[in-house]
């Protein structure tokens, strides 16, 4: 193999922009009369690795979901590469949602299909690659994220983390450049969750990736996190903006503290 | 849309490939093929890409690169890659040729003797697992016939009426259409015959002895044994059948029993008014070939016997214990994922519904 390369800056340059990849703009939603999150605003910039977290009921999935789409806003609107997802046509909508890779919870790959086959899935949806030429995709992918060898496994075979592995690299398939990830480390061991943070690095790092990560687990946080966006469920809104680290040792609010050294609440305190 | 192009050129006649400037998941297919068409086509040349004008690729971009240096060629004729964007060609080393060697082959596939050779095993390894299964059931019945107490009688009645006052609707319906159609055929056929008074005959004697009760266990089978293939199926997956051995429970006594008692004990119900809704239905057919509603009933009570009727809600019961224990074995066996709960839910109707028909057959035959 022989490669000359050039200085020029490739993905990078392609990838940065001045305008955010996503802006969320005084989102307000929630379900039937309840309303879970209330004027909420934040921009995510490309190649930005942002993690919403909170605590539990605090909204971070709905956020999630609410940002690919899938839920209705009660107001406000959601820009993907400048254009509004909220006032998209349904065409438009799909058409926006294909830039948006998403990995689940648990993974949520299709059960009647193996794990090159569910990766190899969207390519087979909206290409027109020959059999061959997806499988090299598919496969190199899986590669990425360290599931090589699984991928004639169905899904019912795998673990937790093997699950949410293959789930991102299903997400990458299409060439999206936004991946949104819902809680990738929750339920993994400390070895599984931190090779999925150093998988997550290095797609930055190699694909100039943007990712919304949603999660609570603190290693993770530090680990890959250049900004966190901090849900409360009381005030329904962001309580706190920043990097991790400044936000641990220098936020003048009382439950971002908490959070961020794993305080338990006063009155449980006083209570032991 | 750009594509590659590929010409052949320079002193040392070299082909070349020229990228585009983006290489994604849709742009692709194109320039893939036309690039491994050159390869193709220049066996003993060395191959230049020329990647000069590329800014972008996707993971199917990274991997038409991979695809195009990865290729077993001669010294002579091996591909160069020229002004790859430093980042992508750190992105394509990342891989090794010998990371994506084809497979060795599998297994030859089986031959038909291996196929019916499998088939007999599997359906004999069913056959000892069903009755160990039925075991079980037998042993969860003679605890609850002995201490009645152990029995979750709430979950019982709430299946029983899941599965018994909400089918009423559905049973109505198809009784009363089965009792319509038997009259109407029948009586044409009799009418010219001048038979009419004995289609009543025909009527009581089906509807009691054989088709109320298969209409209804054959809507049962679909409706609840369907369902409680998928209910245990799904619990078995979400792991709540290990949570409840876990505790010491028996998954058998626990989810098994409450289910085979309400299926006994609704499925002869739900019978009894399909018989009376079909008799109806073929009394109202009837009054169209002139025969009243009284003679009708005079007729009926000649030509058909308690013994008809006993033996209708006999076999009711047998049913109902079959389709629950079918569609509880199902969901205990299911495997894992939501492919497994569809399939035992399938494989428990097709199951329950062969197994009507071939217990209503040793039924004849031993009653006739």
């Amino acid at each position: 193999m022989i490669m000359q390369t050039q200085a020029h800056s490739g993905i990078a340059a392609a990838a940065r922009s001045a305008a955010p990849a996503i802006s969320v703009r005084n989102l307000r939603m929630g379900y039937g009369a309840r309303v879970l999150l209330d004027g909420v605003s934040f921009d995510v910039w490309r190649g930005e690795i942002v993690v919403i977290l909170g605590g539990s009921g605090s909204g971070k999935s709905s956020l999630m979901k609410s940002i690919i789409g899938l839920y209705e806003p009660m107001a406000g609107d959601i820009v993907i590469d400048g254009r509004s997802l909220v006032k998209a046509s349904a065409d438009e909508k799909a058409q926006l949602q294909r830039r948006l890779g998403v990995m689940y919870q648990s993974g949520a790959l299709f059960g009647s299909l193996n794990v090159l086959e569910n990766v190899r899935f969207p390519l087979d949806q909206f290409t027109d690659l020959t059999l061959e030429h997806k499988n090299l995709t598919a496969r190199m992918l899986l590669h990425q994220v360290e599931m090589a060898s699984a991928e004639s496994l169905m899904p019912g075979e795998l673990s937790g983390g093997m699950l949410k592995r293959a789930g991102i690299a299903r997400a990458m398939a299409l060439g999206c450049d936004i991946l949104l990830l819902d809680e990738p480390s929750a339920g993994l061991d400390p070895i599984t969750a931190a090779n999925l943070d150093r998988t997550i690095l290095a797609i930055r790092r190699n694909l100039g990736f943007t990712f919304i990560v949603v999660t609570h687990e603190l290693q993770s946080i530090f680990a890959i996190a250049d900004r966190a966006i901090m849900l409360d469920p009381v005030s329904r809104s962001i309580i706190a903006e920043g990097k991790p680290a400044d936000l641990r040792d220098h936020s003048h609010d009382a439950r971002v503290r908490q959070f961020f050294n794993r305080q338990p609440d006063a009155l449980k305190r006083r209570a032991n | 849309m750009l594509t590659g192009t590929a010409s052949v050129s320079g002193a040392d006649g070299a082909a070349s490939i020229r990228l585009p400037d983006r290489i994604t998941a849709y742009t692709a297919a194109p320039v893939w093929q036309s690039a491994l068409d050159t390869l193709a086509r220049n066996p003993h040349r060395p191959i230049i890409v020329d990647a000069s004008r590329l800014e972008y690729v996707d993971n199917v971009g990274t991997a038409l690169l991979f695809d195009l240096i990865r290729r077993d060629r001669p010294a002579h004729s091996q591909v160069e890659v020229r002004n790859l964007a430093v980042n992508v060609a750190a992105l394509v080393r990342e891989f090794e040729p010998g990371d994506f060697v084809a497979p060795p082959p599998g297994r030859r596939p089986p031959g038909i003797l291996e196929h019916l050779g499998q088939a007999t095993a599997q359906q004999i390894a069913y056959a000892k697992q069903m009755v160990g299964f039925l075991r079980a059931c037998a042993g969860a019945f003679r605890q609850a016939l002995t201490r009645r107490s152990t029995v979750n009688w709430g979950d019982v009645l709430d299946i029983a009426t899941e599965a018994g006052a909400n089918a009423v609707p559905i049973v109505l319906l198809t009784g009363f259409l089965m009792g319509v159609i038997i009259a109407f055929e029948i009586g044409l056929v009799a009418r010219n015959f001048g038979a009419v008074i004995f289609v009543v005959n025909g009527v009581g004697i089906a509807m009691l002895r054989e088709l109320g009760v298969l209409m209804t266990a054959i809507v049962f089978a679909g409706r609840t044994g369907a369902a409680f293939a998928a209910q245990i199926g799904t619990q078995k997956v979400n792991e709540e059948v290990n949570a409840i051995a876990t505790f010491g429970l028996d998954p058998v006594h626990f989810l098994v029993l409450p289910r085979l008692l309400a299926a006994m004990l609704v499925l002869p119900l739900l019978t009894v008014l399909a018989d009376l809704i079909g008799l109806f239905g073929g009394a109202l057919v009837l009054v169209t070939f002139d025969v009243g509603f009284l003679q009708f009933y005079h007729q009926l009570l000649g030509a058909v016997t308690a013994g008809d009727f006993v033996l209708g809600i006999v076999k009711a019961a047998v049913f109902g214990l079959m389709i629950a224990a079918v569609g509880c074995h199902r969901g205990l066996t299911t495997g894992a994922g939501a492919t497994s709960v569809g399939l035992s839910t399938t494989s428990a109707v097709v199951t329950s519904i062969v197994l009507i028909v071939v217990i209503d057959g040793l039924f004849a035959v031993f009653t006739s």
